[in-house]
């Protein structure tokens, strides 16, 4: 007897997707339009500053629209005649990666001191050394300067970056992903013969990967974003960073939207693209660490 | 082994920082190499950038052919975030030896003592001509009596008309003998809500009423501005005058709600007859399908026009006071400056000899460029205390509860008065 085989053909991935999706109820339609709704609005800033960015400048550029009425590249042209665009973004790429170098070092390097080794005098430094998160850049701003201008250093990027040196913030994140690396481990390589430094950078780091991508990801935005700080220090165009670089396209009585908008899609892509590469890791990060 | 490695690392950890450090050190050593008999200072503008840095640069060069042993360092911010820069570096004793000052912010400056006081060097300068500047112009930099900086460009307010308007209702157009009944009246005449045409446009804010005070014959503190005086019968005729427009030759407040550019929209719809603003609107209306002109301002007893200058200043600590004043009095008073401005479309240079600016006055539209400097003949400054924020507030507040009626003018202004002398103490 010939056995019928029937073959059940596999819907296609498409088709398996859309049944996922598919409401089973009332509730579920509401919360998938809901959903809907608010990533459109999300999403709405972003495409109107792509919308502004394509057209020619005029009035009617502050009304809010989805479609542009005319597309031209004229706004990115104007860009890179107008500012110093190509250098600014240079620098503040150079600058980010820097930033987050040194803080992802000094940050793991503390947040391993407060996690991992006793010492006297530990729990009321580590309140100390959080405590100076409460302090705002605007407090800090005067004396930071009178500092810079007394180290010769007005104006050059040692200065864009001394303040950015050290992190609380990085390190209170990363000690927290530390102490949930099982001190067995430490203990074995301890007992191997490793010295602190070692067992830093050969156990305990490696454990911690999430944690130190999430932060290096806070770092970057951070000095990406920086405006305060630069504003104040820089002197000349040829330090200016892109968020610098940008404020000067605002005239004192009008401004050229869609230049500036123009900019504003291009600063974007650098932190999409750094987002996008560790973004399992930040996923990773807050299962982990409990960070929301 | 195990030691070297460690060396090893600990280096190669600290290389970066090396690095980044050696090459601030490095440019530092650099600059201290520059030649002795070279001054350079700095100049910090706002009104340069985007628009007017090649401009700047041109009329630095010249500067700096005239004077070879100068050189002139330009720092440039948006308007937004000069301030925050300026005040820093202030307060760190490392300010720009020059810079840019709107008057408001000016006299704030003067009254802190961050300024130098520019009498002195101007007497010592033999080529110095201060009947180049129109009178008001220099005034306004003055504080005091002491001359602490020199007028760089202003702009002021005008009363734009429509001629199509005016020749379809057979009015005649507005001169400078027009007063506020003549102003009111044609505004009237002018308005149809049948065709959707206003009459007369005039926003109702602190700006329009501080100068439509002036106009009235009145001031806003007194003498010694220890007192607010912006609640006398001038000042109510003021809030009067702003107000009685509402609804009947414009908008309510309702109607105009917050729409960006309601009134630049509806005069080159060509539905607005008469509208009040600045001369910074000309470039956007050489467009329009119909013919416009400008005349100074009506006042009600007195003339008296808007004017916003721009002055540049010295740092009182700069120990540069020579070549600062040689740039400052070179940027506000050459031939070379004010005619790159005026070849640039940037702000006018206020000068008494409006010759210099010949291109500008006989550039059409509008006809009646002349006004733009007939109105620097009686300014109206802004009043300015150090809280003008709070200041400004208070008076807003008081002509909007004034315009929807919850309360008489004469009492919203003196509720106004009020909160402002507790400004001034």
């Amino acid at each position: 007897m010939a056995s019928a085989v029937i073959e059940l053909r596999q819907p296609s991935r498409t088709i398996k997707i859309l049944k996922a999706l598919r409401p089973r109820s009332l509730r579920q339609t509401l919360l998938v339009g809901s959903l809907a709704l608010g990533g459109f609005l999300w999403l709405f800033p972003f495409i109107w500053t792509l919308v502004t960015s394509l057209e020619p400048n005029s009035a009617e550029l502050v009304t809010p629209r989805l479609i542009p009425n005319q597309i031209t590249i004229t706004g990115y042209q104007q860009l890179f005649s107008t500012i110093p665009f190509a250098r600014a973004a240079i620098n503040s790429i150079g600058l980010g990666v820097v930033s987050t170098f040194l803080q992802l070092l000094t940050s793991s390097m503390a947040a391993y001191a407060f996690a991992c080794i006793a010492f006297r005098g530990k729990q009321f430094i580590f309140l100390c050394y959080l405590a100076t998160l409460m302090i705002p850049l605007q407090v800090l701003i005067v004396p930071l300067f009178i500092e810079m201008r007394d180290f010769h250093l007005i104006d050059t990027y040692p200065a864009l970056l001394a303040p950015t040196i050290a992190s609380a913030f990085g390190m209170f994140l990363i000690r927290q992903a530390m102490m949930t690396v099982p001190q067995e481990l430490s203990e074995a390589a301890m007992i191997d013969g490793a010295g602190h430094l070692r067992i830093f950078a050969k156990v305990v780091l490696p454990q911690v990967r999430p944690a130190l991508a999430t932060f290096a990801i806070f770092a970057f935005m951070a000095s990406w974003n920086s405006f305060l700080w630069p504003l104040v220090i820089v002197q000349s165009s040829a330090h200016f960073t892109l968020p610098l670089a940008l404020a000067e396209l605002h005239g004192q009585f009008t401004t050229e939207w869609n230049v500036v908008m123009a900019g504003s899609v291009l600063s974007i892509l650098p932190i999409l693209l750094v987002y996008v590469s560790v973004q399992k890791y930040v996923v990773q990060s807050i299962a982990t660490t409990g960070l929301k | 082994m195990s030691i070297f490695k460690s060396w090893k690392r600990g280096v190669i950890a600290a290389l970066p920082l090396v690095v980044i450090l050696g090459g601030g050190a490095g440019l530092t050593a650099a600059t201290a190499s520059a030649s002795p008999t070279v001054t350079t200072i700095n100049y910090f503008t706002y009104t340069a950038a985007p628009d007017h840095l090649k401009d700047l640069a041109a009329i630095v060069n010249a500067f700096e052919a005239q004077n070879p042993t100068i050189r002139v360092n330009v720092e440039t911010d948006d308007y937004a975030d000069y301030f925050t820069k300026l005040s820093t570096e202030l307060a760190a004793g490392d300010a720009p030896d020059t810079f840019e000052l709107d008057y408001q912010d000016f006299v704030n400056y003067a009254a802190s003592g961050s300024l130098l006081n520019l009498g002195s060097l101007a007497k010592a300068d033999k080529s110095w001509n201060p009947a180049f500047y129109a009178g008001s112009a220099l005034n306004a930099f003055s504080y005091n009596g002491i001359q602490y900086g020199l007028p760089e460009d202003f702009s002021d307010v005008l009363l734009f008309f429509n001629e199509n308007l005016f020749k379809a209702a057979h009015l005649a157009y507005p001169t400078t003998s027009w007063t506020w009944k003549q102003e009111m009246a044609a505004g009237k005449q002018l308005t149809n809500s049948s065709t959707g045409v206003w009459g007369l446009f005039q926003p109702v804010t602190f700006n329009e009423f501080y100068k439509a005070l002036n106009q009235a014959g009145g001031q806003f503190f007194n003498a010694s501005k220890t007192k607010a005086k912006f609640n006398s019968p001038a000042g109510v005729a003021a809030a009067e005058h702003l107000i009685s427009k509402l609804g009947t030759t414009m908008p309510t407040l309702a109607q105009i709600g917050n729409t960006p550019n309601f009134d630049t929209n509806l005069f080159e719809s060509g539905k607005l007859a008469m509208w009040i603003n600045g001369n910074w609107q000309f470039a956007g209306l050489t467009k329009v399908p119909f013919k416009w002109n400008v005349v100074v301002e009506p006042g009600d007893t007195t003339k008296a026009s808007a004017v916003f200058f721009d002055g540049v200043v010295v740092n009182a600590k700069t120990p540069n006071t020579a070549a600062a004043w040689k740039w400052v009095d070179y940027f506000t008073s050459s031939k070379v400056s004010v005619l790159r401005r005026v070849t640039s479309n940037w702000e006018l240079a206020p000068v008494a000899n409006t010759s210099l600016e010949s291109s500008y006055l006989t550039a059409t539209p509008p006809q009646n460029r002349a006004a733009v400097f007939e109105a620097l003949k009686a300014p109206s400054l802004a009043p300015v205390i150090t809280q003008e924020n709070q200041m400004e507030t208070f008076v807003n507040d008081a002509l909007t509860n004034a315009a929807d009626g919850s309360g008489t003018v004469a009492a919203d202004l003196n509720h106004a008065a009020t909160q402002v002398d507790g400004l001034l103490k």
